[in-house]
């Protein structure tokens, strides 16, 4: 081949050019740490990322969503707890106050704290958890058992409708627990609050059968409070649960769309190396050509 | 019997010759970095013997017969085209790469706008009671809104720069062919004087590699020396000593954009000229303007057109807290594409139809996320293309990846032919200053003897004179 000036300077310009920019995209790639800078550089992965990170996002959020409905559903085990516990103490009441040696000043006494119990109770059955009142059902912006002293007091103001939260893309677990049959609603004549009221009556009235008539729906009560903590168990067990896979599919998700794109630190910085050997070699090379003249020896 | 005046005369013109050559030599040096410049060779010939002794006929020296240029034909026939597919391939792969709107790894992209609506929405349909969950998901699906219009806007600004590129391409590319015209009438008069006009020769050839560059025009030799210039599909952009004109003007769509239409050499108006008419950086401008940049906005319009449609379906069944149903979330422009004028319909984060319908006498519940359940459903739903929405943002991606690859693919395949037919051009008509310095050396020693020979024949005329005095 003839070998002319112009070829000799054009393919230094060329190849250190060349050279150049494959020292430069190395660079790049080992400074940034990914290797894909457009889509063009892995089509594929490219779309791959997109999907995992959507991927990895939702599933973030559904164990942002579970894990709050956890936290409420917390709130409302200590709730219940309360609510057992304020029961607890009325059953004993009802069982002290059902032995007829007590007197009629011993009875007004107790008619007293069972009615600080019901209004302790009605406070447990009004918890909120943020701005949320967690026994309300749907209607959750409000008290949901009626707080205002007088005949309706204790009554039921919230609704039925089981509140549902994603526990995986599609599946929803119930959040919340219904309770309205604890209110005073005349609908609910052996109803936790209704016994309360019955029992406070009676003891007001200085009535013993009365009082031990009560026992029995308060042993219901006491029951019913606690089967209802154990769905609250189960459902934050299912949150739990819920929320471990939730993070477990975000962060698989994660760090497939990362492997997507991440390099090889180790691969990348040897390339980078070979890359600025040949870019060096290159430099040489066009300064030697260069020096090869006639025009040196005439 | 050859006497000694022209024996000098014979050596005076052997001087020239000699000069020529030094002169053609020189001519090259100086020309080495000349882009276009072929290397010009000057051809000496024996002068005819003017006279027969006995029986021989003596020589009278050397002239200068031509100054050839060396071009290889068959190269030559090859270049146009291969400069041409470069230029485009490379033009398309530029543009291509230097939009940036859909990159994987960009925060703030349409796949993350996506993810954080979807996961607004999980947020709020825990609690769809809470204001400041609705308040965020309200935030949430105008970021998405946004992400659109701003996508859009990016591609339409990519595209608009292809125009103005365009533009000022069709004004290089009639500069170029007028060049030529003109040429073509200098070089048909400079061979009237019977010489080849090798330096107009270069700079014609110049314009034509620029021509083939900037639109993909191919050379067509005449038989009378011309050389007309011809777009893709045969249409003349230089005929003789007349040129063509491209011009542009909108396209009467919304966003509008350039066709390019055309003024024959003739002077009559040929009208819009389809874009497969130009190759070469033209083309590739074209070509990127109205293939992957289009295909990706049409295909965002479409997802943009698609999920609006299927999140309004949904949301205009369901409730907000003030009982009100039927509001659409998304609303869309009647024209310029649904991405670009997605727009949230709702300002007031209660009118956000989370609850479904009330059994009356009872109202909206503030709690109720049924219809937010509903809404959660449009994320893996098939949308119209058939796919759902986060494998309709991952194929736009890849497919605009994919058409990037390609065009840089070809862009990288065509550069090394053009390269690889460039270097063998610049191996054959390029100067090599060793060679030209050598020849310069070789001309001078002639020089030198030829000086030599007029010494000789004076000493011998001294010598005649001499005898006589």
């Amino acid at each position: 081949m003839r070998v002319t000036d112009r070829l000799i300077f054009d393919t230094a310009i060329l190849n250190t050019g060349r050279t150049r920019d494959a020292a430069q995209q190395a660079q790049e790639v080992v400074s940034r740490g990914t290797r894909i800078q457009h889509p063009s550089d892995d089509p594929a992965a490219s779309g791959m990322i997109i999907s995992f990170n959507l991927s990895s996002d939702r599933f973030a959020a559904i164990s942002s969503a579970a894990a709050a409905a956890s936290d409420e559903l917390s709130a409302v085990d200590n709730a219940l707890d309360g609510i057992g516990t304020a029961l607890s103490r009325a059953r004993e009441l009802a069982v002290q106050f059902s032995n007829s040696t007590y007197s009629q000043a011993n009875r007004a006494g107790g008619a007293e704290e069972v009615t600080g119990l019901v209004g302790q109770i009605v406070a447990n059955l009004n918890t909120r958890f943020g701005n949320r009142y967690v026994f309300g059902g749907n209607r959750d912006g409000a008290s949901p058992f009626d707080p205002t002293p007088g005949p309706t007091f204790g009554n039921y103001l919230g609704d039925s409708a089981a509140r549902k939260v994603e526990i995986a893309p599609g599946m929803l677990e119930q959040s919340n627990v219904l309770v309205g049959s604890m209110s005073t609603d005349p609908a609910n004549p052996t109803g936790v609050l209704n016994t309360l009221k019955a029992l406070q009556a009676a003891l007001q009235a200085n009535d013993p059968a009365a009082v031990q008539a009560t026992l029995d729906s308060l042993d219901a009560g006491i029951e019913q409070v606690s089967t209802t903590r154990s769905q609250v168990g189960a459902s934050m067990n299912a949150f739990d649960t819920a929320i471990s896979a939730a993070k477990t599919a975000s962060g698989d998700d994660k760090a497939r769309a990362t492997k997507q794109g991440d390099v090889d630190l180790i691969e990348s910085s040897i390339r980078l190396q070979a890359a600025q050997t040949a870019l060096q070699a290159s430099l040489a090379a066009a300064a030697q050509s260069f020096k090869l003249s006639i025009l040196n020896y005439l | 019997m050859a006497d000694l005046l022209s024996i000098l005369s014979g050596a005076s013109t052997s001087l020239a010759a000699q000069r020529a050559l030094t002169a053609t030599a020189s001519h090259n040096i100086a020309n080495v970095n000349t882009p276009g410049y072929a290397r010009q060779t000057a051809v000496l010939t024996t002068l005819t013997p003017a006279e027969q002794v006995n029986g021989a006929f003596i020589g009278r020296g050397a002239t200068l017969d031509t100054v050839t240029q060396a071009r290889d034909r068959f190269l030559e026939a090859q270049i146009p085209r291969a400069l041409g597919n470069a230029a485009f391939h490379g033009a398309e792969s530029d543009a291509l790469q230097a939009f940036h709107g859909l990159d994987p790894e960009a925060t703030g992209g349409l796949g993350s706008a996506v993810s954080g609506f979807y996961a607004n929405l999980t947020a709020l349909a825990q609690n769809p009671s809470d204001a400041g969950l609705r308040t965020s998901f309200l935030g949430a699906a105008r970021t998405l809104a946004q992400t659109f219009n701003r996508t859009s806007q990016e591609i339409e600004s990519a595209r608009s720069g292809l125009d103005a590129r365009a533009n000022g391409l069709t004004s290089q590319i009639n500069s170029e062919a007028a060049a030529v015209a003109q040429l073509n009438v200098q070089i048909r008069q400079a061979r009237g004087t019977g010489a080849e006009p090798n330096d107009l020769l270069d700079l014609r050839q110049t314009h034509l590699d620029k021509l083939a560059e900037l639109a993909g025009a191919s050379p067509v030799p005449t038989s009378e020396g011309d050389v007309n210039v011809a777009l893709r599909g045969g249409v003349a952009l230089v005929a003789g000593s007349h040129s063509g004109k491209l011009w542009t003007k909108g396209d009467g769509q919304v966003p509008p954009h350039l066709d390019i239409g055309f003024t024959q050499p003739d002077g009559s108006t040929l009208g819009t000229l389809p874009k497969t008419a130009f190759g070469g950086t033209l083309g590739g401008t074209l070509s990127a303007r109205d293939g992957a940049l289009l295909t990706s906005e049409q295909r965002i319009d479409q997802l943009a057109s698609d999920l609006a449609g299927a999140v309004n379906t949904v949301h205009s069944t369901g409730y907000g807290l003030d009982g009100v149903s039927g509001r659409p979330l998304f609303t869309l422009g009647v024209a310029g594409g649904a991405a670009a004028t997605i727009a949230v319909a709702i300002t007031d984060p209660g009118q956000l139809a989370m609850a479904g319908a009330p059994t009356p006498p009872a109202t909206v519940a503030p709690g109720d996320a049924s219809n937010a359940q509903a809404l959660l459903g449009t994320e893996s739903a098939a949308l119209l293309g058939g796919k759902d929405v986060r494998s309709t943002v991952s194929d736009i991606v890849s497919q605009f990846g994919s058409s990037s690859a390609t065009a840089q693919a070809f862009s990288d395949q065509d550069g090394a032919l053009k390269e690889n037919l460039t270097r063998m051009r610049d191996s054959y008509s390029g100067v090599s200053i060793d060679e030209e310095m050598i020849k310069m050396q070789q001309a001078q020693r002639g020089y030198e003897a030829i000086a030599k020979v007029i010494q000789t024949a004076d000493q011998m005329m001294q010598t005649l004179l001499a005898i006589k005095t």
